[in-house]
């Protein structure tokens, strides 16, 4: 038996551990909206008890550890997650521009051929008239224009997403370099055996906002972490940051990792959405249109020179010659006929003659390099922006809810609960309570006793 | 199981959702249309391409109908004038033929003629908007010249060229036949019969069959102008048709892209029913939690 000495000693093992558990609860409390807060729970037990003899004598209550609450596997799948949405929405965004520019069927480059083979049509009944020839040359003028201004906006928005790639790319060495560093506090905490759960929290937000920018992977070793990229390109290894680089290379920013260039293999991020649309979809389209252009331009050349103009000369160029291979056709198009007499419309060499004008109409119906007509072609383009923008548009709303669905579970597991605290705090008041009655109660006792022996000694 | 205790994420979520759709909603209201960007229906979007190619060309079409029927005409009615020219050569000449005639009342007759060649030349020489009708292709010069030494009396300076106009889709119409031969046809010589009945009526002999080529020449001439009647009859049947293809295409854009306004109303409605729920929500997140009762 330790008497009264040891009956205070236990509670006052339990006036420390109420305290310590309430501030444990008050720190949950403060934190119930910090971004990436994990809340903590005191484990406590039971003290070693003294035996005596056959009798087993409790020693209080200790504070085994404070713990965060954290479910790893679920912090992969959200960092998965979120790499995987950040790529998806940053496609869209870019994709969503793009398609304005075919948004439309009655304007834009598709309704331009109708109205260019149109106006040849209009000609055919009166191939002499001025007029009808001007309104050919101003209907080429209105497609090569569109195509111009659509091929233009496409290098416009490759070069803007050129410099959000330069821009994520410094984002992201600022991360790592973050993360290298509280990797080094943690470890510095851990060689004194202390508990790192708030650094542990922090770096996990900082690795989720890079997660938003590129694909990583964590990699937990002995010493800290180690953050790699899906091709292996390691980004962080404990306390060392290893920073991406960028440097122009055929028109656009490619991303390096010391000298191999990782562009091309980063699958998730908003970069990897980014880079997909740049060097995806915008060439795929800006191709369609040159070789539209291109095909066009080719063709009616080749059909004007088959016949006559009004001044019974063999028939010229009505676009400038597209440029070989037809890359940068769409942009460059430009009418170099500026004589709409020039326009051959007649096949005998007289001015009243229309039968050249049924070899440029022809063009409308004759397949282009990819085996389509000119309309169908550009119809093709519209349906496969279109398509593009609507299955990014799914899949992204897919990951959303995804993602959305990792983070209920993780909030369910890690979130900060209010009433839950409260309850805590209710309870470790009355444990507070409860041991400081006992602590007064050993006082009374001990006062008795010291009493009795003054009482004594009056005697 | 213990429950995400901040739903606020979750609820902003849905809250977003509702008012993409409502905006969604209101767009295709305010533009009557279901397809205002390809991502909207990509299969629709591309079709629509199509669909305003083929009513640029219907109504191109019609277009070309009307300028074409212009020509057809003028040119129908120039061969009616001519036509009735050569009947009045041809009483002319049976007047001629008969012998009992003074010699200046014959040369009175020849002095009519020779005014009803100088029309038919004329009438040949027909032009519409600027361009010579029976001149072939050579439309800028006139087809006919007066030639004194030329047995017919004028020389044909067109061509035997034809036009061609696409009135529908792979449907060519011819839209002119060359002066030569209608006028100036081998044995149907419609000049060269006239100049011949006045030379014979000038001398006085071979009148009779000089007035049968006249005869001979104005049939031809009459078989001649069917021509410009089944091309006219052919330019109607073909407007007629656009007509009705018009109006399917219209139909066809409107299925592929329209926006039925009652769906797309109730849309709305439902649209911002769900938003006023996830508003509703989010103000009644509950406010109060267990820190509030303790005391």
């Amino acid at each position: 038996m330790s008497g009264l000495f040891g009956t205070l000693s236990t509670a006052l093992s339990g006036l420390s551990v109420s305290q310590q558990e309430m501030e444990t609860t008050s720190n949950n409390v403060a934190n119930a909206n910090t971004p990436g807060y994990t809340r903590e729970v005191s484990e406590i037990a039971a003290g070693d008890p003294i035996e005596l003899g056959s009798l087993s004598f409790g020693t209080g209550v200790v504070l085994e550890k404070i713990e965060s609450l954290r479910d790893v596997m679920l912090q992969i799948q959200i960092n998965q997650g979120t790499q995987q949405n950040s790529s998806l929405n940053a496609s869209l965004t870019e994709l969503q521009q793009i398609q304005t520019q075919f948004a439309s069927s009655n304007s834009g480059i598709g309704a331009d051929i109708s109205n260019f083979f149109n106006s040849l049509q209009q000609l055919s009944p009166d191939p002499s008239n001025l007029t009808l020839r001007q309104s050919v040359l101003t209907a080429a003028d209105t497609l090569a224009t569109d195509f111009n201004t659509v091929a233009q906006s496409l290098q416009t928005q490759s070069g803007n997403i050129d410099q959000s790639v330069v821009q994520s790319v410094s984002q992201v060495n600022s991360l790592t370099s973050q993360i290298a560093s509280v990797d080094q506090q943690i470890s510095d905490l851990q060689s004194v055996n202390q508990s790192p759960g708030t650094l542990i929290d922090q770096q996990n937000n900082l690795i989720q906002q890079l997660s938003r920018l590129i694909d990583v992977q964590v990699i937990p070793t002995g010493q800290g972490i180690t953050l790699a990229t899906s091709n292996g390109t390691t980004l962080v290894s404990g306390s060392l940051s290893f920073a991406l680089t960028t440097q122009a290379s055929g028109g656009v920013q490619h991303i390096f990792a010391g000298s191999q260039n990782i562009t091309s293999s980063l699958t998730g991020g908003s970069l990897a959405g980014l880079i997909q649309v740049r060097d995806q979809e915008i060439p795929s389209i800006s191709s369609s249109l040159d070789q539209l252009a291109a095909g066009l331009a080719t063709n009616l050349n080749a059909a004007n020179a088959q016949g006559f103009d009004l001044n019974g000369n063999q028939g010229g160029n009505i676009f400038a010659p597209p440029p070989a291979g037809g890359v940068g056709a769409a942009a460059t198009l430009t009418v170099s006929m500026t004589d709409p007499s020039l326009i051959a419309a007649s096949s005998d060499g007289t001015s009243g003659s229309n039968g050249n004008l049924a070899n440029l109409s022809a063009v409308a119906d004759t397949a282009l390099a990819n085996g389509q007509t000119p309309i169908n072609a550009y119809s093709n383009l519209v349906g496969q922006v279109g398509s593009a923008t609507s299955n990014t548009s799914a899949d992204a709303s897919a990951s959303n809810m995804i993602l959305q669905q990792l983070q209920d579970q993780n909030g369910s597991v890690s979130g900060v609960s209010l009433n839950e605290e409260a309850s805590n705090l209710i309870q470790f008041q009355n444990a507070y309570q409860a041991a400081a009655r006992v602590v007064s109660a050993v006082n009374l006792l001990l006062l008795d006793a010291v009493n009795l022996g003054m009482d004594q000694a009056e005697q | 199981m213990r429950v995400n205790p901040n739903p606020m994420p979750d609820l902003l979520a849905a809250l977003n959702q509702t008012e993409l759709e409502e905006q969604q909603a209101e767009l295709q209201i305010s533009t009557g249309k279901s397809v205002n960007e390809p991502s909207d229906n990509p299969g629709a979007a591309a079709l629509l391409v199509e669909n305003h190619d083929q009513a640029t060309f219907t109504s191109g079409y019609l277009q070309s109908i009307s300028a074409v029927q212009g020509q057809l005409s003028t040119a129908s009615s120039t061969l009616s004038s001519i036509t009735t020219a050569m009947q009045q050569v041809i009483s002319l000449g049976v007047e001629g033929a008969n012998g009992t005639l003074s010699a200046s009342d014959q040369a009175a007759i020849v002095v009519q003629l020779q005014g009803i060649q100088s029309q038919l030349v004329s009438l040949a020489n027909t032009t519409y908007q600027g361009n010579y009708v029976f001149a072939g292709t050579k439309t800028n010069t006139a087809p006919f010249v007066v030639d004194g030494a030329s047995p017919s009396g004028v020389d044909y300076v067109g061509n035997t060229d034809v036009n061609e106009v696409s009135i529908g889709s792979g449907y060519k119409l011819a839209v002119n036949v060359p002066g030569s031969q209608l006028f100036s046809a081998p044995g149907n010589d419609v000049f060269l019969a006239v100049n011949n009945l006045i030379q014979a009526l000038q001398t006085n002999t071979g009148i009779g069959t000089a007035v049968n080529a006249v005869s001979a020449a104005s049939s031809y001439l009459s078989a001649q102008t069917v021509f410009y009647g089944n091309a006219t009859d052919q330019t109607q049947s073909e407007t007629t048709y656009l007509n009705a293809a018009q109006l399917q295409i219209a139909q066809q854009q409107n299925t592929l892209g329209g926006v039925d306004m009652a769906t797309a109303a109730s849309d709305l409605t439902q649209a911002q029913t769900d938003s006023q729920a996830a508003l509703a929500a989010i103000g009644k997140l509950s406010q109060n939690n267990l820190f509030d009762y303790l005391t």
